[in-house]
């Protein structure tokens, strides 16, 4: 899932100096499950924002909503009716679902409530690890199912370098090789014959490099002019 | 916020406690009962906030009797959660208070409330206004 983590309450009350009326929205998607963009986070931030703004002699009134999902036009529809009754929306949503609230509804000044940071996994609750990089071109097939661009700190792809010391990493100690874990994984499946291969340098058009990726499915397209 | 009104969120099987269980402490208390320590949410506390407490008590039962488990550890890391929320807004985190009061001991609820009211005096000595 997308991982996020509330902005310090500071900065979002800087965005939202100039109003009096204003909506927080969560999304029911990745930020739910990861605890940054919910209904539980929604109440949290509105009713800390609206103390905060007591407290500083400028009550705040606050719409709290949570949607399913702030990454599918159709469920952002309820902000073309919340626009005409607040100044301004804070979301809670990844930067997904802002910038589609963005580009659909212009002319609303929406914010965003919490930094997005990683796609990762929930091994424990209330822990958060990335897993994978999104980088569009997926090479763990060779490498025992981990990712080696998402978890080594150098993206090396023919690794360990010399900086691995007793199966960690020269960058933070307490985090594993990679490459260490990727060697002990192939050779306790009989695999480490995929490890001869050498990967070329990585072409990172697939990852982003190129300009904002998009992916079209023509079959799925309703509307498609092909 | 008042600096005169406590708010005390409270499981309602660690205590019984009534308004008149605290009336010797000088301000406006209000009980709220949570059917578990760990029902209560760092929203709660906020709010409690919002609608004028200058302090809030969590109480909960005595750490391994609460008949959850786990419910006044939770009610403990969402103190905790709300204490760092209020220092993000320049509010003193000691405005929340947790405490593990063994079941039904309403002496021992009265006394951690007398503590909690001790504490919002203090920061409010220090010029500490909430509101």
């Amino acid at each position: 899932m997308i991982i996020a983590e509330r902005k310090p309450i500071k900065r979002i009350l800087q965005m939202i100096e100039p109003f009096e009326r204003i909506a927080v929205i969560g999304c029911r998607g990745c930020v739910a499950i990861c605890s940054a963009g919910g209904d539980r986070e929604v109440e949290i931030l509105a009713a800390a924002l609206r103390l905060a703004r007591k407290r500083q002699g400028r009550p705040l009134k606050t719409v709290e909503d949570t949607f399913v999902r702030q990454c599918d036009p159709e469920y952002l529809t309820p902000l073309g009716e919340l626009k005409e009754k607040v100044e301004a929306v804070v979301s809670l949503a990844c930067g997904v679902g802002v910038n589609l609230a963005a580009d659909l509804y212009p002319d609303l000044k929406i914010y965003p409530g919490v930094d997005t940071s990683f796609y990762g996994a929930n091994p424990a609750l209330g822990e958060w690890e990335e897993k994978c990089r999104g980088c569009g071109d997926c090479i763990i097939d060779f490498t025992g199912g981990l990712c080696p661009i998402a978890r080594c700190a150098k993206n090396l792809l023919n690794g360990p370098c010399g900086g691995s010391q007793n199966g960690k990493c020269e960058i933070r100690p307490e985090v594993p090789c990679v490459w260490h874990q990727i060697y002990e994984r192939l050779k306790a499946r009989g695999e480490l014959e995929k490890l001869t291969q050498i990967f070329p340098a990585k072409n990172w058009i697939p990852a982003g490099h190129g300009g904002p990726r998009e992916r079209k499915r023509p079959d799925l397209q309703m509307n498609s002019q092909k | 916020m008042s600096e005169l009104k406590l708010a005390i969120l409270c499981c309602h099987y660690t205590n019984e406690a009534t308004a008149q269980d605290v009336a010797d402490i000088p301000a406006e208390v209000v009980i709220k009962r949570f059917p578990c320590s760990g029902r209560i949410e760092v929203v709660d506390i906020l709010r409690a906030l919002e609608e004028d407490a200058g302090a809030v008590l969590v109480a909960g039962c005595e750490k391994g009797s609460c008949h959850n488990n786990t419910g006044s550890l939770r009610a403990e890391k969402r103190v905790e959660a709300a204490r760092k929320i209020l220092e993000e807004i320049g509010l003193s985190p000691e405005r929340v208070q947790m405490a593990f009061i063994p079941r039904l001991d309403t002496g021992a609820l009265v006394e951690a409330a007398k503590r909690t009211f001790e504490t919002l005096l203090e920061i409010s000595a220090k010029g500490e206004t909430s509101s």
